[in-house]
């Protein structure tokens, strides 16, 4: 890449596919990240975004397509693409060991940071996590959060141009969770990083993320930042659970006339009603009712989530086991592995 | 090339570092070779004769107190590479392969390091054999006799480290490392001299460089040449399997740590 030009991008990936066998885990994905941003991408377990993050950070070789990272090819170009990058994986991999600085120490000098440089770095992002007063303990003592966050100074040491993070806040309990969002938070302003991160926390993907990317059965199904997905659906939600009744449907068609309701997703006698003025809205929804002769048993109306955004584009709730697929995929990956 | 130094020496750096934390095994570790040469060299010391035969002018226990060094190095050695199994479970293998450093220097780096733990256990042992009266006629032969256990073990770590990456579980690698670590120390002249095997034993046993190794230990430790083989041939032997081995790893370990794990 010649000097000067400004990249765009930090991600682009065009028809990116991983196959394991017959088995698509990736399938046809294409995407950018722009420069600076804070990307999620969000999916249940065996989606395929940790083979996606896999390939970005050239551990996987495509079987076919082309991803760009930081301007360099992950097939091609993969020694230029690992020194613009930081990868915090899943599990904490601290050496359990070694003092905090120690591990540190180690990352600087798997990062090929100039011996003059690293203490320095390793101060100021020790500062960065308030782990400095610890540094001299063996990580042994740490707590989980205190360990995650040590993963993730780790990440940053050599100010790689991508951060990457596959579930950050995975196992750890809420109050640690909203501590690591604020130190991605201020990673993100202070070193001007492009960060992509894994999860299947909404909250984590709304909270943090300038961007997300909803990807499911190895495909994207869509990308848009948070607000715009949730106006998407209406700035409203409506559930209302009725009695079984024959007038249902044509209880249903009228509803659908109701020229604020953009949307109604049906279980059983359970509606839900994407709707942009809702307390205009639920008068209207009585007054259908009663001249239905249909009784409802209870009405709520809430602010769309994340969760309704998904539910709205994959047909499921993230947590549900919907896993026929995903069994499989994990079933070849254990075959592999065996093998 | 500089690049591949720093990035070994990171590594060995950081699997010392580990080694000093857990520094329970080392005397753990003594414990084997200390019975072999306590108890075997006393049991056998009545074999004399035996020894005698081939030229040996000394007690049995002097005769095998190289092959009880060799065999503290090869089984410190062959052990060794468990760690990467761990690296690749856990994570810090993940690490490395998306840090800028070559995979080569991250297998070089874990032999260097085996190699050194390995001639640090041997010389616990050569302190051992000292305190129950081996003796050596030129207590200068320990610089070469150390140079030399280093070297094997780079060598024997390299068979330890190929395995590791290439197994995808611990029992293989166990199976692997039993199936090879006994039969290699057995068919050499650690416990009897190679002119004692019969003939088929015998070229197996030439075909071993842990046997070039043992009797390179002897020779220096007592001064007596065993095996007719000469001493430039069995330095010869070393150094190619050293060398051998340090290219086949570097092959090997770059080419399964970038399958999935």
């Amino acid at each position: 890449m010649p000097e000067g030009i400004e990249l765009l991008y930090s991600i682009e990936t065009t028809s990116l596919t991983k196959s394991f066998g017959d088995l698509v885990a990736v399938n046809d994905v294409s995407f950018s990240v722009q420069k600076g941003e804070i990307f999620g991408f969000l999916g249940p377990n065996g989606a395929g975004k940790s083979t996606t993050m896999m390939i970005f950070t050239t551990l996987l070789k495509p079987t076919s397509g082309k991803a760009l990272i930081a301007g360099f090819d992950v097939m091609k170009d993969a020694k230029h693409v690992r020194e613009n990058i930081g990868f915090v994986q899943q599990e904490t991999t601290v050496d359990e060991y070694l003092t905090g600085r120690e591990n540190l120490l180690l990352q600087a000098k798997l990062n090929h940071i100039p011996k003059n440089e690293i203490n320095k770095r390793i101060d100021e992002v020790l500062e960065l996590i308030e782990l400095s007063d610890k540094q001299h303990q063996a990580v042994v003592t740490y707590s989980g959060g205190m360990r995650k966050r040590l993963d993730i100074a780790g990440g940053l040491l050599h100010h790689p141009k991508v951060l990457f993070l596959d579930e950050p806040t995975v196992g750890l309990d809420i109050q640690t969770r909203r501590k690591i969002w604020q130190y991605i938070k201020k990673i993100h302003i202070e070193f001007d990083m492009t960060i992509f991160l894994t999860t299947h926390y909404m909250e984590e993907a709304d909270n943090l993320c300038d961007r997300i990317g909803i990807i499911d059965g190895g495909k994207i199904q869509v990308i848009d930042s948070p607000q715009n997905m949730k106006n998407a659906l209406g700035n409203e939600i409506i559930s209302l659970v009725v009695e079984n009744n024959d007038n249902h449907d044509l209880f249903l068609a009228e509803l659908n006339k109701i020229e604020f309701i953009k949307k109604i997703n049906e279980e059983d006698l359970k509606l839900i009603l994407f709707t942009s003025n809702g307390t205009e809205v639920i008068p209207k929804i009585f007054q259908i009712s009663s001249d239905l002769g249909i009784k409802i048993v209870t009405l709520s109306l809430t602010q769309p989530t994340l969760d309704d955004v998904f539910i709205s584009y994959t047909g499921h709730e993230i947590r549900d086991d919907k896993s026929k697929f995903n069994r499989k995929i994990e079933h070849a990956k254990m075959k592999r592995l065996r093998a | 090339m500089n690049s591949i130094m720093y990035d070994t020496y990171t590594i060995f750096w950081r699997e010392l570092k580990r080694y000093k934390k857990s520094r329970s095994g080392v005397l753990i570790r003594l414990i084997q070779p200390a019975i072999w040469i306590i108890v075997v060299g006393n049991i056998f010391s009545e074999t004399q004769p035996l020894i005698q035969s081939v030229g040996f002018e000394g007690e049995y226990i002097e005769f095998m107190a190289p092959g009880v060094i060799i065999l503290t190095a090869i089984f410190t050695s062959i052990f060794g590479g468990v760690n990467t199994l761990w690296d690749r479970r856990y994570g810090f293998m993940n690490k490395a392969l998306t840090s800028p450093i070559s995979r080569s220097a991250i297998a070089l780096g874990k032999m260097a390091a085996i190699s050194l733990i390995a001639a640090l256990q041997a010389s616990l042992i050569i302190g051992i054999a000292l305190a129950i009266g081996v003796t050596f006629p030129n207590p200068l032969m320990i610089i070469p006799i150390m140079g030399i256990v280093i070297l094997f073990s780079l060598g024997f770590s390299g068979i330890s480290v190929s395995l590791a990456a290439t197994a995808k579980s611990q029992e293989t690698f166990w199976g692997m490392i039993n199936l090879l670590g006994m039969p290699l120390f057995m068919l050499s002249p650690a416990l009897f001299p190679l002119e004692l095997l019969p003939n088929w034993l015998a070229v197996i046993a030439k075909l071993n460089p842990v046997t070039y190794t043992v009797l390179l230990v002897r020779e220096l430790m007592t001064g007596v040449s065993e095996g007719g083989v000469p001493i430039w041939i069995s330095i010869a032997v070393l150094f190619g399997f050293v060398l051998a081995m340090v290219a086949v790893t570097s092959y090997v370990f770059t080419r399964e740590v970038n399958k999935p794990f």
